[in-house]
């Protein structure tokens, strides 16, 4: 009774002093919200009240490793008990090493780290990166970032205009960051092309970015950004045309490839980078999440020696500072987490659980109509849901399937996000078949209920 | 990774500083450093400890970092208190699901409610400063448009000011330098700086300025129409210049001219917060309540990242209800470890102290420098409040006069500092001086007292 006192207490506290993302605290207060999660292990969270969920998106799709795994906390703590931050001007051993460690993992020449603490200023870090490099070499005039729709990059006022969907109301923010170029997503299922294949998909969308810089005027044009998988749309695989011709197409303009993997890297897509499927390599890197499990932020911009080359000399360097970036112990942190991934195979358990799964949830569509796709690499997997299959229609607002199916996952005992009408999969790496099993029962339920409520007709 | 777990401390900084110093050298891209350069001059040092407010590095040097990191390791370095509090959570949960929060976090929030003035209620966690900052521009745009004024969208903010390094808020304030990333993000309004010793007008007093750089802002809201002005954004004390105090009628008027013209305003409390100016925040020296505060740096004295903006219940409310909520997520914002580290940190601060420390030491250390200016002619003005300190570098003294480029005097100091073994980078024309805030008078005495020999010694080889 005291301790439920407690919980009423922090709820309480936390509709009153807290501002969630994306969460309204008048609505959470009236339903007896928000869940505060107290502890995890694997998979699995245990709330306040101590039920038990699986985080089926493992955080942001962040938490790699999984939840509860003390070497980290243990590698945090003793950097932290020997050193926790760096005077001005100098840098510790954990950030060398960990700059080093990304330097050797991530493909061809990529090789000069600057650590931040977020996907955002990652990302950020990469465009200010792209626009001083034209400028270094004489080409200032090129300022003009090429994003997809569809396609997310961060929240910072530098990233926010990057990408974006229908739903994604920017609108409070305007004006707009200046230079915002806008391409179409190598989506085959969202295209407007009927019946058009992945690889038709793949080269009807790059061939598109070369006509924007076209259009646009190269001499305008300093990047493309672009994440292997997007996830808006719901973990979009491009045909395996796509990378290369954007790689070709970028040499050919001098336009810098940015390629984003907060979410792609350390192992999500069943390769310890998504580009690594394509065998491209980009200009500019930039990793967040998975470096570090989200056991303490800890992001990175990595760039070729190509482009890191012109900022070496005395005058030359790129003037950019964020006091969080190179923290030692959350290097510390991030090296033991990279050190898991690659001992214990997370990346190829990633590539074959990620295709178990797969096949599980397809093979739910013999019984659920309300199943348009399933798609995705590794464990970045989407379902995306529709009113009637053939005609893609979607369903209407007043169905409130998003609604409807959080409640139904939470009483299933999942933890999983239904973002418009497609549910995101990302669990840990960790993850197991016999944990696959549990999560796509649960869905299967819930899926159930949610055709029964809207009259849909099954098959059986 | 074995050096992590190595026991003893001393081979293992001597094995593996050159190791790591060549790895930085060739992968690590550091805060506006050459790593040519560095390479040819044998850095970077690389720190292996610290204790209080002094560090060691993998040669076994000590040195005295003045400027507590970048300002922000406020309680100083190695209390294992926090490391002790990080550890508890991680062994807990390190992270939480969508749609949920954690107990630290909601502890923080109420925390933070409480010790900042008025009634700032609200808390969203970010990691860092330009992240808080960014946050707050957001809000007060998206604010204006909720209330069915999508028009106000410029933000002013004084030139010579810091406020980050993303998108919008590394075109706020400033000092040059930015060509590489133009064009700017739009909206951007530059009012003057409160600082009466730069002052264009001779013999203005800090009374003058205060009301001269106040009313400036009323007349740019006034000339861009205030149907178009979203914020006003400022430090309470601008480290970026200086720590130059403003005058006492400033940020009165500050509050008074947005409240008449219903602008936003954002107090940038990164770094006066916590402790830094001898209050808990700096504008309580002069109860001002802004409408958002942004704060990092201090909250965990930078043992791991964190930030927060923290919003009244006026600007909070506007958001409240299912369709009105504030579209922004990031995926370190709230982060339950370094809440847990936060809250200790606090903790700290406020059973030691440490607050009133840095008033006392802060206004002792402004004395002695101003003896020293007494000896030293270079110095043309010193100021600051609590440990926030600013001390103004001239050729002369009556005409305030700068040192010529070409006399590199940041680069002589710099190297006399090293000398010294005081950690303390300066440019031509300010040293900047914000120790960690557990700083004892001894140690005080004994900053002043090399800052005295490197001095004198920089000016003995200048050329006459």
């Amino acid at each position: 009774m005291t301790q439920q006192l407690e919980i009423d207490e922090l709820r309480n506290k936390s509709t009153r002093h807290l501002w969630m993302h994306n969460r309204d605290w008048i609505t959470m207060a009236e339903e007896g919200e928000p869940m505060i999660a107290v502890e995890g292990e694997g998979v699995r969270i245990i709330d306040a009240d101590g039920r038990s969920y699986i985080d089926v998106n493992g955080g942001y799709n962040s938490v790699n490793v999984g939840y509860g795994r003390q070497e980290i906390a243990d590698a945090a703590y003793e950097q932290m008990t020997q050193l926790s931050y760096f005077p001005y001007g100098t840098t510790t051993e954990p950030t060398a090493l960990l700059a080093r460690k990304l330097a050797q993992m991530t493909p061809g020449s990529l090789s000069r780290v600057f650590p931040v603490s977020g996907g955002s200023e990652a990302n950020e870090t990469a465009l200010k990166i792209a626009l001083a490099y034209h400028r270094r070499r004489g080409d200032s005039r090129r300022y003009k970032v090429i994003s997809r729709i569809g396609s997310y990059h961060g929240t910072t006022a530098g990233v926010l205009w990057l990408g974006g969907t229908q739903e994604t109301q920017r609108d409070d923010f305007e004006p707009a960051r200046p230079g915002m170029v806008y391409a179409p997503p190598p989506s085959a299922y969202h295209s407007p092309v009927s019946g058009e294949t992945d690889s038709e998909c793949a080269v009807r969308c790059a061939q598109a970015i070369e006509d924007l810089i076209k259009f646009e005027g190269p001499e305008t044009v300093a990047a493309v950004i672009a994440e292997p998988v997007a996830i808006p749309l719901g973990a979009v695989v491009p045909g395996d045309e796509y990378w290369p011709m954007l790689r070709d197409i970028c040499d050919r303009y001098g336009v810098l490839l940015i390629a984003d993997e907060v979410i792609n890297g350390f192992g999500r897509t069943g390769r310890m980078f998504a580009v690594e499927h394509w065998g491209v390599v980009p200009d500019i890197m930039s990793v967040a999440k998975g470096v570090i499990s989200s056991y303490l932020p800890m992001a990175a911009t990595i760039a070729t020696e190509e482009v890191a080359g012109v900022f070496a000399g005395e005058e030359d360097y790129l003037r950019h500072v964020l006091t969080a970036s190179g923290h030692p112990v959350s290097a510390a942190a991030s090296l033991k987490n990279i050190e898991i991934i690659e001992s214990e195979g997370m990346v190829e358990n990633s590539a074959a659980v990620g295709a178990y799964c797969k096949e599980q949830l397809e093979a739910m569509m013999g019984d659920h109509p309300s199943i348009g796709d399933v798609r995705g690499l590794g464990l970045l997997m989407a379902i995306e849901l529709v009113k009637d299959r053939e005609t893609k229609a979607p369903f209407d607002p007043s169905d409130r399937v998003a609604d409807r199916l959080n409640e139904s996952f939470k009483k299933n005992g999942l933890i999983l996000r239904v973002g418009g009408p497609i549910i995101h999969v990302g669990p840990p790496l960790c993850i197991t078949k016999e944990e696959v099993d549990e999560i796509v029962h649960a869905i299967d339920l819930s899926l159930w209920e949610l055709e029964g409520d809207l009259g849909m007709a099954q098959y059986a | 990774m074995g050096w992590l777990s190595m026991p003893d401390n001393t081979t293992t900084t001597i094995s593996r500083g050159p190791e790591a110093r060549q790895a930085a050298l060739d992968h690590l891209w550091m805060h506006n450093r050459s790593w040519a350069t560095d390479a040819e001059s044998g850095r970077p040092p690389i720190i292996t400890s610290g204790n209080g407010v002094h560090v060691t590095d993998a040669e076994g040097r000590e040195w005295m970092d003045v400027n507590g990191g970048y300002m922000c390791v406020n309680i100083g370095y190695g209390r294992h208190e926090l490391a002790d509090a990080m550890r508890e959570q991680m062994s807990k949960l390190v992270y939480f699901p969508q749609g949920t929060t954690t107990e630290p976090l909601i502890e923080l929030a109420s925390k933070l409610s409480d010790i900042t003035p008025g009634n700032l209620d609200r808390s969203w966690p970010v990691t860092g400063g330009s992240e808080a900052n960014e946050t707050a521009i957001k809000i007060a745009r998206a604010y204006h448009r909720r209330r069915g004024e999508a028009g106000r969208y410029k933000i002013i903010s004084r030139v010579g000011s810091y406020h980050g390094a993303l998108g919008a808020t590394m075109w706020l304030g400033g000092d040059g330098g930015r060509e590489d990333y133009e064009p700017a993000f739009p909206g951007m309004l530059y009012a003057p700086q409160p600082d009466s010793y730069n002052s264009p007008i001779p013999g203005e007093t800090d009374s003058e300025a205060a009301v001269r750089c106040a009313q400036a802002i009323e007349d740019l809201i006034k000339f861009h129409g205030p149907s178009s002005v979203a914020a006003v954004i400022a430090e309470p004390v601008s480290s970026s210049m200086g720590a130059a105090v403003p005058g006492d009628e400033y940020w009165p008027l500050l509050r008074q001219i947005c409240d008449r013209y219903g602008v936003i305003l954002i107090a940038d409390e990164v770094i006066t917060g916590f402790g830094r100016t001898g209050t808990m925040f700096a504008l309580e020296h002069w109860n001002i309540t802004p409408d958002i505060m942004t704060m990092a740096k201090g909250i965990t004295s930078s043992y791991v990242p964190l930030a927060n903006a923290i919003v009244t219940d006026e600007v909070a409310d506007v958001f409240a209800g299912s369709d009105n909520i504030f579209k922004q997520a990031l995926t370190f914002g709230g982060h339950p470890v370094t809440a847990a580290v936060a809250l200790k940190n606090i903790e700290i601060m406020e059973t030691e102290g440490l607050v009133d420390n840095s008033a006392e030491i802060g206004a002792h250390i402004l004395g002695r420098l101003n003896d020293l200016a007494a000896e030293h002619p270079m110095i043309g003005n010193v100021r600051g409040r609590g440990l926030l300190i600013g001390v103004e570098l001239v050729a002369d003294r009556d005409t305030k006069t700068r040192f010529p480029k070409d006399v590199q005097l940041g680069n002589r100091l710099s190297d006399a500092f090293e000398a010294e073994s005081l950690i303390l980078r300066c440019g031509d024309d300010r040293i900047g001086i914000g120790p960690s805030l557990c700083i004892t008078e001894t140690e005080a005495d004994e900053l002043v007292n090399r800052l005295d020999r490197a001095i004198t010694k920089v000016e003995r080889g200048l050329p006459s």
